[in-house]
């Protein structure tokens, strides 16, 4: 493993997901996300019927990947790959043509109604490169989401990552995502039931 | 909620998931904004219909096909008005226009649209130039830049496709025959738009209204065979995504029997393509009046041909 970067990666544990949708407000008012676009939401499915229902909690945010299809796409190089693997969008440059948002597996761009640019969440650089955890880190209640250094194999993310079983969203799709999530259900990434929440 | 069983979603069921353990449903999403829509579909019929009328005008003034002698400079004319007229969608689209010349500056090669901001400004210039040579009865250059229009006009429109095949997000979009499938249906599109304008030039503009019948005839059969050539590549296409993953199995179902089956099955393929080649191919219908109006059933045919591809492509949510 290569140890001269950092890799930086999000483990959200939905065991300890609540729902409360902290992460998405925190993440709303840090980086002044504008209404009706969301950087992180929490999806919400429900199974089964009464008696036995079960429901289950996707905290959806960027992936980060170390493939970005996004970064490869962009006409003007306004998707940037940190060496530390945060992917992010350059303001000035982005001309807002949206075929990162028409590539991403994810869906988790969107553009700004205001600046009229593609926006999406980069873990909080602005807070990473102030030695602080992003906004949905610090602000989960149940510390269901952790931040770390992958490489780093004492920290506390990598360990979790070791000692747990951990999925991403959309593996097949080749962009090697970098937000895992422990307990993930297959029915709350299936994409397929659409509109019913509507836009 | 009001009952116990929660309601039947209106998404039709045809584009749900196709394996389903327990009954399951989405009680919170979040789904941005579409990320093509009707301008990028407008951008895509107008650089295919540029390139199919190219590459008819230089059948005669290159290849030398003399019986098409007429259409070189309705052609060129076309060709050249269509793909002056087809960046201003992408205008409209994007949301900073006055950075688009980031496009020429910040160059990313991996990128569909870096070849097509190069492609949109050389073509329409070898465009000129072949035309302003055709125009001179200048033969020998006029044959030399519509050899160097033909890779052009095949590079502006069959980037577009590419620009599709690279969104592997969408099981629609990604495959490698979306370039091929839209020269295709460029040159489809491109002779039934040049029946429509050497009919309405030789019936209201020329001084003798005279119609040059032999060369629509022509043309009309050239169509019917591309047609065909177009039904193939769909039909491939279709075979190809039922068959394989879910993702794309959705797609198929949606363009097959979801909200865009009319789109594709009634309009597109019916109304576009099978009922233009009988009209073209039987002799018992082939009239002027049959070929005009299969003419113009195929011009529109192939606009929603753009539109159901960009649409659908992008109408199953992700996530």
């Amino acid at each position: 493993m290569n140890n001269q970067h950092k890799r930086l990666a999000v483990l959200i544990d939905l065991r300890k997901c609540i729902g409360c949708n902290a992460c998405s407000l925190a993440c709303k008012s840090e980086n002044d996300v504008p209404l009706g676009v969301w950087r992180s939401w929490v999806k919400r499915v429900e199974k089964g019927h009464y008696p036995h229902p079960g429901e289950f909690f996707l905290p959806i945010l960027c992936n980060n990947c170390e493939n970005p299809i996004c970064v490869t796409v962009c006409p003007v190089n306004a998707g940037i790959k940190r060496p530390d693997g945060i992917v992010y969008i350059d303001p000035h440059r982005c001309i807002g043509c949206r075929y990162c948002m028409a590539s991403c597996p994810y869906g988790v761009r969107y553009i700004n109604p205001r600046k009229k640019i593609a926006e999406k969440c980069y873990w909080c650089h602005h807070r990473v490169d102030a030695g602080l955890e992003p906004a949905c880190v610090e602000a989960c209640p149940t510390d269901a989401i952790l931040f770390g250094d992958l490489n780093d194999p004492e920290s506390k993310i990598s360990k979790a990552v070791a000692e747990n079983a951990v999925q991403v969203i959309k593996p097949e799709s080749g962009t090697e995502p970098y937000t895992f999530y422990i307990g993930l259900d297959i029915e709350s990434v299936e994409a397929k039931q659409a509109e019913e929440n509507g836009k | 909620m009001s009952g116990i069983h929660p309601p039947d979603p209106p998404f039709s069921e045809t584009t749900e998931r196709l394996r389903r353990a327990v009954d399951t449903q989405v009680l919170y999403n979040i789904f941005h904004q579409e990320a093509f829509g009707f301008n990028i579909a407008m951008y895509f019929y107008l650089t295919g219909l540029s390139a199919g009328s190219f590459i008819l005008s230089t059948l005669a003034y290159g290849f030398g096909m003399n019986q098409y002698k007429a259409i070189g400079r309705v052609g060129i004319v076309l060709a050249t008005l269509l793909l002056v007229i087809a960046p201003f969608f992408l205008l409209i689209h994007i949301g900073m226009p006055h950075r688009a010349w980031h496009l020429f500056v910040y160059l990313n090669m991996s990128s569909p649209i870096t070849w097509g901001s190069f492609l949109l400004v050389l073509y329409p210039i070898n465009c000129i130039i072949y035309g302003y040579f055709m125009f001179k009865e200048n033969m020998k250059l006029t044959r030399i830049f519509g050899f160097i229009g033909i890779p052009l006009a095949i590079s502006v429109h069959g980037y577009t496709g590419f620009i599709l095949a690279f969104g592997k997000a969408r099981a629609l979009w990604n495959t490698a025959l979306m370039p091929i499938l839209f020269l295709a249906s460029a040159i489809v599109s491109g002779i039934a738009l040049m029946i429509l304008v050497v009919w309405i030039k030789d019936r209201f503009f020329s001084r003798s209204k005279k119609i040059d019948l032999e060369l629509l005839t022509n043309l009309g059969k050239l169509l019917a065979w591309m047609i065909v050539f177009d039904l193939f590549l769909v039909g491939s296409d279709l075979l190809v995504l039922v068959i394989s993953h879910s993702d794309a199995q959705a797609a198929a179902h949606l363009i097959l029997g979801g909200r865009f089956s009319i789109m594709f099955l009634l309009i597109e393929n019916l109304l576009g393509k099978i009922i233009p080649f009988i009209l073209l191919v039987v002799p018992r219908f082939r009239t002027l009046t049959t070929m005009i109006i299969a003419s113009i059933l195929v011009v529109v045919g192939i606009f929603f041909m753009r539109y159901v591809v960009v649409a659908a492509g992008e109408f199953i949510p992700l996530l």
